[in-house]
């Protein structure tokens, strides 16, 4: 107490207090030399009556902070009586809060951690993404720079500190515990010191890691270290084994280090400028110390131009200098963005309804409130005493929704599937979310406490007085009225933003792959090249597998294709016609190498010709199928069969193909993506290694596929020990991971749009049951003058539906003006859908009218004895 | 607050402070000394300074009402009025007082 009121005191807490002193004994001196004393006599008698000036500054200031002290403690005590006393109003607003709070408090956790906080790097700010790509290109998948564009801005290249390129492939572990799966990347030796990371043992990569020859080394991160190496510092300079391949460990990365995705073992990448193959990779670097990016645009976009001598690609391809977050987080930001929007309006819904409750509240307290007012309280101190009610709820309902957050928040972030958001690992709360959601329960408070305090002193005194709790005033009533109707217009414009992603999600769903999902299980291996370097090596092996799963028990066909549709990857590239005519610019199309037992499996049908079978072997005629797409663009007439194309760009006699059969189309991308024309070939006649060391093997089951996964694991350990599948999954597993992204936004959306909804409907039944409290009286009237029940029930509805209809027109209106922010998580649907927004608003209209019901039917009950009586 | 109550030298300067205000009506600080140093013709002499923590007291107990006004030589003084529960206080007050005086002067005069 002491120490609190000497801080207190230094901060004058009445500067006032000194000129009153000051005044009194100016008074004395002045009164004492009227009456003929000295100036000198005058001022030492002024002061010995009045006594020590300090003390006596000292006392009156006590006595403010110890007033000032006693009426927080009185506040708190009467505001948590009052609470106690109404631990239903207490309990809801609570509950209200929290979830309002909370709901903003978990998406803000992602926001920041995603979106706001910087890269896990030292001085993340400088570090760029380099990129030179025709957007949309055939080839385009992410913006980077091919290999020989690459070498060339490394050589020139200054503005740049360092520069690096990446890739990322997983890789089996062998030789520590059980074989395993784990992601690699692959980096050039420059990317940790672009990062400015450090290793916590060993050494980063040296310049010269990557030659061919020396570069089978490897950096470890610190959580295989610790799970599969014991967390031993002596790993280093070890050899462990890599897809059946011995690398020499030079590091460990620490803790936390995952770049780039979630990667957990970095080997060094070789780039080579080969003319024939060329890989497109990100590029990244850090900026030198006074160079700004606008510089490092303009002097990249000049360097860029020089690049190609293909006058196409220079018109086409853009050079763009992006910070490496921006790149990151990529396309996420715009539906995290939507979701904080749809979390605010969900604190809103809460907050008019709590507003609600404490106005409710405030009619009820009105007598008592007027009284005290009447008996000479402060209106100031009422405001306050208000005040503290209401910032006692928020920030009790700030904390449970910080503790809903973080629980809530991991929940949540369990929904999510992996590989949709970035920096998923980095998700945390930290001190901004912890400021984050006080800031909100604080801006809440005072919104909260405001409009009560202001609806509680402005009523008329006499009035309340004399006529007691039953004259509510009209004022009252038209806010709570109109915060209602808002509640229902922001629950509408939520329902109708989930109902269109539920739309679009359905639909999606309910596109035809082109294949038959249902029965299908899948294993897809990535066989290492060292000890399966030939064609011949990996065909032998894809023929003994085939042969070893087609006799287990159900198998109704098994076959194998290297790009499995909808399985993330396809090679795509361009054909040429043997007679030589032209095709469409830019036309291309899949090109997927398969065994016969493919398409029987998929469930892909034969539209014409033949299917491949064994005797189109390494030695035979090359043969194709196409698809329906292919055949009816070149060969419109129908005679496609027997004719001969190539997949070459500058065919020898050799590379002709005949095309032998036909089938359906299939999506191959993506359920989103138009189809792709596709060209099959048998593996078997397949010479480059490089496309047939990725397969995927597929088995269609007369019963439940998970069952044969076990026995498919068990083929493949008896053929080879060390090879771990990449994946095993049915089909319609597959599919759904391709649309598990927009799965879940429609569930989190759906999720905010029902707790709007639902707090709309207690909204509206708080409001109708205090009307039928506040009626009663003259609904006893009525019901004694002979209205029937129903006619009771249908007067208390009108006014259910006329809220109801304006929250829907309002809601329309919303809804109308902010659904556009959807339009690029829709598929297929646009976002002024009617059917959607008359399902949404027809939704609102059933649940308002089941939570008006129920007061209704209570009103109906009155008994107009009692009713009339209770006056 | 209830604890001046049991302190009857606080209770006094309490009481004679109500009632000048109570009879006089509205008056600052200064003027209020004044005034009980000539009613008591000077026998209550109290310490000038200690009266400014008793008004700032009894105006957070609701007692009295103050407000900045002009003194009578023109400056900005603190004015002090009584409030309803001031001169609720003030009838309580007055009453103990008379009960405590009455019973002291029984004593002395039958002892």
């Amino acid at each position: 107490m002491d120490r609190l009121s000497n801080v207190l005191r230094r901060r004058d807490l009445n500067p006032e207090i000194d000129e009153e002193l000051q005044f009194h004994v100016d008074s004395r001196i002045r009164d004492n030399i009227a009456a003929g004393m000295t100036d000198d006599e005058a001022r030492r008698d002024a002061l010995e009556r009045f006594g020590s000036r300090a003390r006596a500054r000292e006392e009156t200031r006590d006595v403010e902070l110890i007033v000032m002290l006693e009426t927080t403690a009185q506040d708190l005590i009467y505001a948590l009586r009052g609470l106690r006393k109404r631990p239903a109003f207490t309990l809801v607003a609570l509950l209200t809060l929290t979830l309002g709070i909370g709901a903003n408090a978990a998406i803000f956790t992602i926001v920041r951690s995603v979106l706001l906080r910087p890269l896990p790097f030292p001085q993340s700010g400088d570090l760029y993404a380099i990129s030179y790509a025709r957007p949309g290109a055939p080839f385009w998948l992410y913006p980077g720079m091919s290999d020989s564009n690459y070498l060339a801005l490394r050589e020139r290249n200054d503005w740049f500190e360092a520069t690096a390129t990446f890739a990322s492939a997983p890789l089996t572990l062998t030789g520590a515990g059980d074989a395993v799966r784990v992601i690699g990347a692959t980096v050039t030796p420059d990317f940790f010191r672009v990062l400015r990371v450090n290793p916590i043992a060993g050494a980063s990569f040296a310049t010269g890691d990557d030659q061919p020859g020396r570069n089978h080394l490897v950096m470890l991160g610190d959580s295989l270290w610790r799970g599969r190496f014991g967390a031993d510092p002596s790993v280093v300079n070890r050899t462990i084994t890599l897809d059946g391949v011995a690398y020499r460990v030079v590091g460990v990365l620490p803790p936390g280090f995952s770049y780039p995705a979630n990667a957990e073992v970095w080997t060094p990448l070789t780039v080579r400028a080969d003319p024939h193959l060329t890989f497109t990779r990100p590029v990244i670097g850090r900026l030198k110390q006074g160079v700004t990016r606008h510089q490092a645009q303009a002097a990249f976009a000049a360097l860029a131009t020089n690049l190609t001598t293909d006058d196409r690609e220079k018109l086409e391809s853009v050079a763009q200098v992006t910070p490496l977050k921006d790149a990151v987080v990529g396309d996420v930001r715009r539906p995290l963005s939507i979701f904080m929007g749809a979390v605010a309006f969900v604190l809103l819904i809460a907050c008019a309804n709590v507003t609600n409750l404490l106005l409710m509240r405030a009619v009820a307290r009105r007598q008592e409130i007027a009284t005290r007012l009447a008996l000479g309280a402060g209106k100031g101190r009422l405001v306050r005493q208000l005040m503290t009610e209401t910032a006692l709820l928020s920030l009790g309902g700030g904390l449970a929704g910080l503790f809903v957050a973080l629980v809530g928040g991991h929940a949540l972030l369990s929904l999510v599937p992996t590989g949709i958001l970035p920096r998923d690992a980095e998700i945390l709360a930290d001190g901004w979310v912890l400021a984050f959601t006080l800031a909100v329960a604080v801006l809440t408070a005072v919104v909260l406490g405001l409009v009560s305090a202001f609806q509680a002193t402005r009523q008329d005194l006499s009035g309340a007085l004399r006529e007691g709790p039953t004259a509510a005033t009209r004022q009252s009533h038209r806010l709570r009225h109109a915060l209602v109707v808002a509640e229902m217009a922001l629950a509408l414009v939520l329902l109708v933003g989930a109902g269109l992603l539920v739309k679009s999600f359905l639909t999606l769903r309910a596109v035809d792959p082109g294949f038959k999902p249902q029965h299908v299980m899948t294993m897809t291996l990535d066989l290492p090249a060292p000890r399966y370097r030939s064609a011949f090596d990996l065909t032998t092996f894809h023929d003994r597998l085939l042969a070893s799963l087609s006799p287990l028990p159900d198998v109704v066909s098994a076959g194998a294709v290297n790009w499995l549709p909808l399985g993330g990857m396809l090679l795509r590239g361009d054909i040429v016609v043997e007679d030589r005519r032209p095709l469409p610019r830019d036309y291309i199309v899949t090109k997927a190498s398969i065994s016969p037992g493919y398409f029987p499996a998929m469930g892909i049908r034969l539209l014409d010709g033949r299917n491949f079978t064994d005797r189109d072997g390494a030695k035979a005629e090359g043969v194709v199928v196409i698809s329906e797409q292919v055949a009816r663009l070149i060969w419109p007439k129908g005679d496609a069969i027997g004719k001969r194309i190539s997949l070459e760009s500058n065919p020898t006699p050799q590379d002709w193909l005949t095309i032998v059969g036909i089938v359906e189309d299939v999506r191959q991308g993506g359920l989103t993506h138009n189809v792709v024309p596709a060209v099959y070939r048998p593996y078997s006649q397949v010479t480059r290694p490089f496309l047939l060391n990725r397969m995927t093997f597929v088995v269609r089951t007369a019963g439940d596929p998970q069952k044969i996964a076990p026995m498919m694991r068990s083929a493949l350990r008896s053929l080879d020990k060390d090879l771990a599948p990449q994946s095993v999954a049915t089909m319609e597993e597959v599919i759904a991971g391709t649309i598990a992204e927009s799965q879940f936004q429609t569930r989190l959306l759906s999720v905010f749009s029902t707790l709007a909804l639902v707090l709309a409907a207690i909204g509206i039944y708080g409001v109708l049951a205090a009307s039928v409290v506040e009626r009663r009286r003259e609904i006893g009237i009525r019901m004694a003058l002979g209205a029937d029940k129903a006619a009771v029930v249908g007067l208390m509805m009108r006014r259910t539906m006329l809220l109801t209809g304006i929250g829907v027109i309002l809601g329309t209106a919303g809804a109308l003006a902010v659904t556009k922010v959807l339009a690029k998580l829709l598929f297929k649907v646009t976002p002024t859908d009617v059917a959607t927004f008359t399902i949404a608003a027809g939704v609102l209209v059933v649940v308002a009218v089941l939570a008006g019901l129920l007061p209704a039917r209570q009103a109906s009950s009155v008994d107009p004895l009692i009713a009339l009586r209770a006056e | 607050m209830a604890k001046h109550q049991n302190d009857r030298l606080q209770g006094t300067l309490d009481l004679v402070v109500l009632k000048t205000l109570e009879s006089r009506g509205p008056m600052n600080g200064y003027a209020i000394s004044l005034h009980i140093s000539r009613i008591s013709e000077s026998v209550l002499r109290l310490q000038e300074g200690s009266l400014y923590p008793a008004l700032h007291r009894m105006t957070h107990a609701g007692w009295l009402r103050s407000e900045w006004g002009a003194s009578e030589n023109g400056r900005r003084a603190r004015f002090y009025a009584i409030t309803p529960a001031g001169r609720r206080q003030l009838a309580a007050e007055e009453k103990s007082w008379a009960d405590l005086t009455g019973a002291v002067a029984r004593v002395l005069r039958h002892a």
